[in-house]
């Protein structure tokens, strides 16, 4: 295969995917040169430090997050994992050659596995927010 | 006009290289953990670059169970730190040295 | 065409991972793992394997940094100042492994094989999920399985590690 043609066949397979992250990338771009350029300038100290309600500023941005936080992200990467477990299996569970009734068996125990997590998660107040 | 896999396995070589030495120069736990990361990466494409070598799949099976156990690996490694953060209040591996305190 | 693809995505992935060890802030660690992880599906997309490069963005880029970031912002680090005391071990050990896989390559790197012909399970033809797909639920079912009993056992023990936080009343 030459180059060009593969270049062609990137193009035409990964068009959507390209269109998405040039938009993506000019939405944030174009807004904030939209607004730098619109925006009047009138730079003073006063004006350049953080707002806080009109107090003075007294700590860095950068605060410590609450803890609970991390728990939530912590449950999604391990949620996402399975879930991402089910794409390849649904897209070959039509063909019954495939995936036997075996398949269907271990994926329903992978499925329970799944629910006992989200049950432990349940009862030890993981998921809630207080 | 394709490239050869002798080209992958250099790449990977690099980054694991990379992130042997940055498990061992660093004093932050988290960067150590970050480091553990491209290594895994690093076989990763090695997996991959050989599954299209030998047009066979199973390379890219085990990146997916790699995969599973990075996530795996995150989430304790990660409440690992958070705990050893709230007993020391610092994550410097040069100040945990105790097995038990 | 394919060798400029691979030599941009190499290059890189091969900076950002320096990157990674090199920087003394955390947070422009992990921002330049987010990078490496998209070339990293980038190279994945132009070896032929869609499925794992969206995996790649989904589960690294999208779960697994953000989690790395959030505990980045937890513990409110500064910036971590100097280097371990033990880098010439690191030295040592880094350049033996270089120096290996430097002659590893130069004495059996250009005498790969031809690659074989299809075996069955072949990659090309059907769609690269429905290959893997294939695979992961005929022949692999078993660490399939073993795999959702470490997810399990990880979540559980993630849990009982971060508890003291949660739980509500006694925190």
């Amino acid at each position: 295969m030459s180059g060009i043609e593969l270049l062609l066949e990137y193009l035409t397979k990964y068009f959507p995917i390209l269109l998405f992250i040039f938009v993506a990338l000019a939405f944030g771009v174009v807004t904030l040169l939209i607004s730098y350029l619109v925006q009047p300038k009138y730079p003073e100290p006063e004006k350049l430090s953080a707002y806080e309600c009109g107090s003075e500023p007294f700590s860095d941005a950068r605060m410590p997050f609450p803890v609970r936080y991390y728990i939530f992200a912590m449950l999604f990467v391990i949620f996402d994992i399975e879930v991402i477990f089910l794409y390849p299996w649904a897209v070959v569970f039509n063909d019954i050659n495939k995936v036997s009734i075996i398949g269907l068996v271990e994926m329903l125990v992978f499925i329970a596995l799944f629910l006992v997590a989200y049950v432990y998660a349940w009862r030890k107040g993981a998921l809630e927010w207080d | 006009m394709t490239i050869p896999v002798f080209y992958y396995l250099i790449l990977s070589a690099v980054v694991f290289l990379t992130g042997l030495v940055g498990v061992l120069i660093r004093r932050n736990i988290i960067i150590i953990l970050l480091s553990v990361e491209l290594m895994l990466n690093a076989t990763n494409i090695n997996f991959v670059a050989f599954s299209q070598y030998f047009h066979n799949v199973a390379g890219q099976v085990f990146v997916f169970f790699a995969l599973t156990i990075a996530a795996a690996e995150v989430a304790v490694g990660l409440a690992i730190i958070i705990a050893l953060h709230r007993a020391k209040s610092s994550i410097n591996v040069d100040e945990f040295q105790l097995l038990k305190w | 065409m394919e060798q400029l693809f691979f030599f941009y995505f190499a290059a890189v992935i091969a900076v950002a991972s320096v990157l990674v060890v090199a920087l003394r802030n955390p947070i422009y660690s992990a921002l330049s793992l987010l990078i490496m992880f998209f070339h990293v599906a980038g190279l994945y997309v132009s070896l032929r394997a869609e499925f794992l490069a969206a995996v790649q963005v989904i589960v690294y880029a999208g779960a697994i940094l953000v989690l790395y970031l959030f505990v980045v912002m937890l513990l409110n680090l500064k910036q971590d100042d100097r280097y371990h005391r033990q880098w010439p071990v690191a030295g040592v050990v880094g350049l033996t492994l270089a120096v290996e896989a430097v002659m590893l390559t130069l004495l059996k790197g250009r005498a790969i094989p031809p690659a074989p012909a299809n075996t069955n399970e072949t990659v090309e033809g059907l769609g690269n999920t429905e290959a893997l797909g294939d695979a992961l639920y005929s022949t692999y079912l078993f660490p399939f399985e073993v795999a959702s009993l470490i997810l399990l056992v990880a979540m559980i023990g993630a849990i009982i590690l971060a508890k003291k936080d949660i739980g509500g009343s006694e925190a």
